[in-house]
């Protein structure tokens, strides 16, 4: 769930801005410059991943992947999920302009915790990829969802019903979240190993030199 | 100091009260989809299309207006929007939005698509907000006779319709300050502003390819769908998501390759040529000005108004 225009208070919205442009910053230049395209390519694919929906009962949600972009990006995914969600809130109005800080914030603290989390236990087996690679993806919803109740509780006291409700409904999505990511970390181990290496934008660097 | 003021209600006078906004908002918005959808064909999933950001082309204000001064004067306007507190202003904020559509001749179905994407948030916050907000003093509570772990707080709701206002008021606006100047055009505007040249040529790249990619996931769906894939809630489901999601995946990184090479074939050194000259005149600084004088009036009538 992304936070709309005029819900936050003015302060932690421009907080969030700064906040989520240091992380940018650091995030891009842990990134190559000349690579930098590659990434753009890379968020318009999670972007396109995130308008999937999935059906849960009589309902649907729609995937979020800050676990996976995490797990496949390392700390060029905070730069991706920036990007992303700078251009939903451009072209579908998710997230609003003035809290697309906070946004990414939400989505991009827990794609870099997920990113190491990641990359530190996810052994050699691929059972092992896959479990790990779920528990990332679980974790990274189960985080977005945290921070989104700690932004909304800014708002003061009348704001913890929603937060706490808006905690509530990411429930569903954590697990469904976490199997789909357990699936396609699967998958990729199977189909292409090669992107769930360490920052693979590194070892394509040693390939070109 | 005054005390919590309590009005008991009937059940049925409570429950209607609060079925009927939700009501006008479930219908308004499927009809919204309705709108939206009927030109589309028909397919399980929500909506693929995305929106082009392009020059509708025309000739209106918003057009004229020099881009690093509609960015600029449209955003530092978005974040005063942001920061008013009260209903009255918030609703102001939302006719000066509609009369900058009608300005800029922006397209009433793209505007719809985006309240559209926005009620979801809004619906629940109106809902949530005035059951959740603790009564404080001089505050009115709708309360049902005889129960007392529900009530309706009238300043939760009030503080909850201010922000559907504002919400609302600077979605509206996205639309004169994004599609009435190409989009390489708006991200040179935003490098000239001071955000890093980087920033602009990705979005422009991202954007590029997210059409790509989804005619891509667009030929996989149909592909499963040919096979007899229907979406249910079962594990199968989520495999066959996730294998989607992961070919997806290898695809694009794929093509990212091959793409990357041909530019950097083409002498790709980190920067695109600069697109378009930019000119300010006297006219576009003076549209910026009278806009913010506007915001500082809301912001006034916010703050004094109270």
């Amino acid at each position: 769930m992304h936070i709309s225009d005029g819900v936050l208070p003015i302060s932690v919205t421009v907080g969030g801005y700064a906040a989520s442009a240091a992380l940018a910053a650091w995030s891009a230049r842990r990134t190559r410059s000349e690579e930098l395209p590659k990434v753009a390519v890379v968020t318009a694919a999670f972007f396109v991943a995130s308008l999937i929906h999935v059906p849960f009962g009589p309902t649907s949600v729609h995937l979020l992947i800050p676990g996976l972009a995490g797990a496949l990006l390392g700390p060029s995914a905070f730069l991706a999920i920036g990007l992303g969600l700078l251009l939903q809130s451009m072209l579908f109005q998710f997230g609003g302009l003035t809290a697309l800080g906070a946004n990414t914030l939400m989505m991009g603290v827990p794609a870099l915790l997920c990113g190491v989390f990641f990359q530190r236990f996810k052994g050699r087996s691929r059972r092992r990829q896959s479990i790990i690679g779920g528990l990332a993806g679980a974790l990274g919803t189960a985080l977005a969802a945290l921070v989104l109740a700690l932004l909304l509780a800014t708002g003061g006291e009348d704001f913890f019903g929603v937060a706490k409700i808006a905690l509530a409904a990411h429930v569903p999505v954590v697990v469904i979240e976490g199997l789909v990511s357990a699936f396609t970390i699967g998958f990729l181990a199977r189909v292409k190993p090669a992107l769930l290496e360490p920052a693979f934008v590194e070892t394509r660097k040693a390939v070109h030199a | 100091m005054p005390e919590v003021t309590e009005v008991v209600l009937a059940a049925w006078q409570f429950t209607a009260l609060l079925l009927a906004p939700l009501a006008i908002l479930a219908a308004a918005a499927a009809g919204l989809r309705r709108l939206v959808r009927r030109r589309g064909v028909q397919t399980e999933d929500p909506d693929w299309s995305v929106p082009p950001l392009a020059d509708a082309g025309g000739a209106t204000l918003f057009h004229r207006w020099d881009i690093r001064c509609k960015l600029l004067t449209l955003i530092v306007y978005s974040f005063i929007v942001a920061s008013l507190s009260r209903v009255a202003p918030a609703l102001a904020a939302v006719a000066v939005s509609l009369l900058a559509l009608v300005l800029a001749r922006a397209s009433w179905e793209r505007v719809l698509m985006r309240l559209l994407a926005i009620s979801g948030f809004m619906a629940m916050l109106l809902v949530i907000m005035p059951l959740t907000a603790p009564a404080r003093p001089g505050d009115t509570v709708l309360v049902i006779g005889g129960v007392d772990w529900i009530g309706f707080n009238l300043r939760g709701l009030a503080k909850a319709l201010a922000i559907v206002a504002k919400a609302v008021a600077i979605a509206l606006l996205m639309e004169p300050l994004l599609t009435t100047a190409p989009l390489p055009v708006t991200l040179h505007g935003l490098t000239k502003l001071g955000a890093p040249d980087m920033v602009g040529q990705m979005v422009l790249l991202s954007h590029r390819y997210l059409h790509v990619f989804r005619h891509e996931a667009e030929r996989m769906a149909a592909g499963m769908r040919v096979r007899g894939f229907r979406k249910r809630t079962d594990l199968e489901t989520l495999r066959a998501v996730a294998n989607f999601l992961g070919m997806l995946f290898v695809r694009s990184f794929e093509r990212t390759e091959r793409v990357f090479d041909a530019m950097r074939a083409r002498g790709y050194r980190g920067r695109f040529p600069a697109s378009a000259e930019l000119r300010m005149q006297k006219a576009d600084l003076a549209l910026a000005f009278a806009w913010l004088a506007i915001g500082a009036v809301l912001v006034a009538y916010d703050r004094l108004g109270g």
